[in-house]
This record gives C-alpha cells, sequence and structure tokens, in this order.
C-alpha cells in the first residue's frame, strides 16, 4: 500500500505503546498483527518522534513541519523517512489510515 | 535531540537486553487460592465454595492498581495462576484489562473449566502462553490425584478445546506417588502436543497456610530419592540438564567464598509473587515473617525497593546452615533453599533431611554416569 503525505494516519487500537525503560515498546493486543503473536516492536528516537504524532488528527505534511522544526535536517530526508516508517507500520497493522 | 536518519521498527528482544539494577520485569499473581479441584499435592488450594477466601480475594480494580504500579516499575510479563484462576468469574475480564495495560500474560490452570468463550478471548487476545498441567492420562489416575469425580473428562474436555481452537500450550506434570506408576504414559501424551516443551516436576514443597494434615498428604506423595533418580535418568533431556548443572557446581562462585548469606538464587532479579489477598512475596516459597508486604496497605515501589534488598541482605549464624548446606558442593541438584527450608522446619537456615538424600541420590546417578567418584 502506498503512503501519501496528504494522508492522517493513526495508531491503531489493537496495540499499546509502552515505554519501558528509555524504549518505546509496541505490544500487539490482538493476534494477526506482525508475523508471530510473539512479536514485539520498538523504534528509535525519530522512530518515537514519528510515532508519538500518528494521533490521527495530523497529516503526514504536518508531521513533516513538526519534525523539520524539532530536528535540524533536511526535508528530503524527514519526508522520505515518514513515508518509508509509516508504510512499514501500515504494513504490520500498527498504523492505519484515519 | 539528534536526528536518527533511519527510522525502521526493530523487532524487541527485551529478554536478551540485560535490564538495569533495580527493575522489575514480571510478576505473577494468584488470582485465587480456591479451585474447584483438590489435589493431594497442592501447596495452596482451599475449596472452591470457601467463604472467606472468596471474601479476602482482590478485587480487579486493586489487581489493576497492582499492575500500573508494576508497569511503572518496568514489568512486562504477568503471570495469572492460583488455585484455578478461572474460578473467578471475572477472570476474562482480569486477563483483558491487563491485556490492555501492554502486559504480555500467561495463565497457569488445570483446563477443566475451559469453556469455548475462553477459547475465542485466547484466540482473539493471545496470551503469552498457557501452561496446563496433566495429573494423569486415566480418569483413574488423573481422579486419584485431583480428588474430583468427573475432573478427567473436564480436563479432556478443555485440553480439546483449547488445541481445537489453535490457543498456544503448554502442558506438563507433576511426578508422586498416586500418577507415578503413569509418568510414561503422562509423558508421552503431553509431548504428542508440546514436543518441544514439556517438563515434569518430582519436588513438592509444603503448603503456603502451613496446614498440617495437608502437609502430611504432601509429603506421602514425595517419591522416595531413588524414584526421583529413575525417573530423571529414564529422561534424557532432563538428565543432561542434570548433568551439566552439576559440572558447574556452585563451587566456585558459592563455596569459596566467606560469606554467611543466605541467598545466593535469583531472588529479587526483576520477579514477585502476589497472593489471592495482596500479599507481596521476592519469590512464591518466601513467606517467612519479615519477608512479606501486604499491598493492601503499602505500595509495590515500597515492597519492591525495600524488601527485596532487605531479603538479600539476610545472613545466618547457625552452624547447621553454615556447616552444610551453605558449603554443599550438590546444592545444585537440591530443592533446599531457606524459602523451602522455612516452609519445612519454620527456620531459613536448617538442612532438610529428605531435600538432602534427594540431592545425594542425584549426585550418586551422575557420578556413575560420568565414571567421576566425586561429584
Ligand atoms: C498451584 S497450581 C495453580 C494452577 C493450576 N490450578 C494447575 O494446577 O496447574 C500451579 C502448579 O503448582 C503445582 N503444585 C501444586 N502443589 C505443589 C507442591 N506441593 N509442590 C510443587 N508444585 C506444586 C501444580 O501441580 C501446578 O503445576
Ligand atoms: S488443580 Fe492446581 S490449584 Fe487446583 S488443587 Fe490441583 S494443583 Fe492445586
Amino acid at each position: 500500500m502506498s503512503v501519501s503525505l496528504e494522508t492522517i494516519y493513526v495508531q491503531s487500537e489493537d496495540v499499546v505503546s509502552r515505554i519501558i525503560e528509555d524504549e518505546l515498546i509496541i505490544v500487539p493486543l490482538v493476534s494477526g498483527i506482525g508475523e508471530s503473536d510473539d512479536d514485539l516492536y520498538t523504534l528509535n528516537e525519530t522512530g518515537r518522534a514519528i510515532w508519538s504524532r500518528l494521533d490521527g488528527a495530523k497529516s503526514l505534511n504536518q508531521i513533516a513541519e513538526e519534525l523539520l522544526e524539532e530536528f535540524e535536517t533536511e526535508a528530503e530526508t524527514v519526508q522520505k523517512d515518514l513515508l518509508g516508517l509509516v508504510e512499514e507500520l501500515v504494513n504490520r497493522k500498527l498504523v492505519m489510515v484515519r | 535531540m539528534g536526528y536518527k536518519d533511519e527510522t525502521e521498527i526493530s523487532d524487541f528482544q527485551l529478554w536478551d537486553k540485560k535490564r538495569k539494577n533495580g527493575s522489575l520485569f514480571a510478576f505473577d499473581i494468584e488470582l485465587t487460592a480456591r479451585c474447584n479441584n483438590d489435589c493431594r499435592h497442592c501447596y495452596i488450594n482451599l475449596p472452591a465454595g470457601d467463604e472467606q477466601a472468596l471474601k479476602k480475594e482482590l478485587s480487579i480494580e486493586e489487581i489493576a492498581s497492582i499492575a500500573d504500579q508494576a508497569i511503572e516499575l518496568g514489568a512486562l510479563w504477568a503471570l495469572l495462576s492460583g488455585g484455578e484462576p478461572l474460578l473467578r468469574a471475572d477472570f476474562k475480564d482480569i486477563y483483558l484489562m491487563l491485556k490492555r495495560k501492554g502486559l504480555l500474560v500467561s495463565v497457569f490452570t488445570n483446563a477443566t473449566l475451559i469453556r469455548e468463550e475462553h477459547v475465542a478471548l485466547f484466540r482473539k487476545y493471545p496470551p503469552r502462553v498457557i501452561e496446563i498441567t496433566v495429573y494423569g492420562v486415566t480418569e483413574q489416575t488423573y481422579e486419584k490425584v485431583t480428588g474430583r469425580p468427573g475432573g478427567f473428562q473436564a480436563f479432556m474436555r478443555g485440553l480439546n478445546l483449547l488445541i481445537d481452537g489453535g490457543v498456544k500450550l503448554r502442558l506438563k506434570a507433576m511426578a508422586m506417588q498416586s500418577n507415578a506408576h503413569e509418568l510414561p504414559a503422562i509423558a508421552a501424551f503431553c509431548r504428542q502436543y508440546t514436543k518441544d516443551y514439556f517438563r515434569f516436576d518430582p519436588q513438592l514443597h509444603l503448603r503456603f497456610d502451613r496446614d498440617e494434615v495437608r502437609n502430611q498428604l504432601i509429603r506421602s506423595e514425595r517419591l522416595s530419592p531413588e524414584q526421583i533418580v529413575a525417573l530423571e535418568q529414564g529422561d534424557a533431556e532432563r538428565f543432561t540438564a542434570l548433568q551439566q548443572g552439576c559440572s558447574k557446581l556452585i563451587v566456585d562462585e558459592f563455596a569459596h567464598t566467606e560469606s554467611d548469606h543466605l541467598f545466593y538464587c535469583s531472588i529479587g532479579e526483576g520477579e514477585c509473587n502476589i497472593s489471592y489477598d495482596g500479599i507481596f512475596r521476592v519469590c512464591s516459597s518466601l513467606w517467612a515473617a519479615g519477608t512479606t508486604a501486604d499491598l493492601r496497605k503499602t505500595t509495590l515501589r515500597e515492597a519492591w525497593q525495600i524488601l527485596v534488598p532487605k531479603v538479600l541482605g539476610m545472613r545466618s549464624q547457625r552452624a547447621e546452615y553454615l556447616e552444610n548446606c551453605r558449603i554443599c558442593p550438590i546444592v545444585n541438584l537440591c530443592l533446599w533453599c531457606p524459602a523451602h527450608a522455612e516452609l519445612e522446619t519454620g527456620e531459613l537456615d536448617l538442612p532438610v533431611l529428605y531435600f538432602c538424600r534427594v540431592a545425594e541420590a542425584r549426585a550418586e546417578a551422575i557420578s556413575k554416569t560420568t565414571g567421576d567418584s566425586q561429584p
């Protein structure tokens, strides 16, 4: 599925995200998420900054702008990373189109 | 904050990581002490209809509050046991509430109360694992151990529902006088369903409530050291594990130090237990005075942060301990630990003759197979 910058995405209600010892961990609540029921996921700092903004209110464009403000980096890099991560999150059913 | 030009999701393997000292990562909770079975060897069970026990049980709200506190301390795993956890009318609500908090939940059950609705729940919200104890594979043996007519049929029905529903299971067994004759068949039965995981435990400890009549029953169910060795020798996997345990006996780290500390096990390394009425223990069997805390009166954080160091700091000056268990080279083969010693003798630092006999018999069997007279 292709991911677009205009779309608004939201964290799935079927996962719970938690911070354990400074790491963000995504715990699937129901079966059929990820490859096996035992999979847990973690995101690095940038991934966390993206994850926390996938709130069902902001489009990826708006999130990209916020990230550009927060991190000193190129717009192109932010967009590429944002699209890449959200696509992966959508494929694993951790995030969905609002 | 620096921008990291890499945003892939990675699989998270908490158990591979070294946890920070002092954090809690798992808690076991006995949802009830009541059970619909009445196993002869059981260290906890009270009758299913025991009003007193029912009244003392933690409510779902109390369990939620304990879980929140555990999560704050870092917990990711929760084990629901009992008694029989499915006996609680609100079992499903408790299970789901803990799952929704992002905990990985396991359940220990006798499977006799499993119904379609549980299977549907476990299918939709998968448990980490469901562990079921197989007390016998014939009606006669199963019901001799569990003391309940009709129990075997209920067990097989529950087990088949779970198997047909594709719920992840592990089967295990307890070895005792009442089912010893059937253990090879029990092992074969268990391995048929869970090939990669099967264990039997021949080491029965005493009751948490110190009921002397029931303790006598537990003692009468204990296998003799010779029976235990014969069983273990017949189980290649287990015997190899014992041999390996023996080849790196605690001698180096344990016997050479001039310490009079009591606890040398993994106690306090990220796990704790909570009883049906909210009593916090550093380890399931540790009920000695001064080592427990009532979570209805104190917070989990306080219990965890104050009791663990206190227990780890406990020492003994008793000669029987310092000259025996403390320096015993085969303590790895023994059920002895201060908690079990206290349940047996009332003291944390007294040897238990039956445990010594079992360890000696195991050491002898191992030394015979390795050709080493000094295990
Ligand atoms: C108390 S039960 C609770 C869960 C469930 N009712 C069951 O039987 O599996 C947990 C486990 O402890 C085992 N157990 C019971 N009494 C024991 C004892 N005296 N010593 C060691 N394990 C015991 C049970 O056989 C079971 O495998
Ligand atoms: S089924 Fe479990 S809790 Fe119930 S009596 Fe047997 S061992 Fe105890």
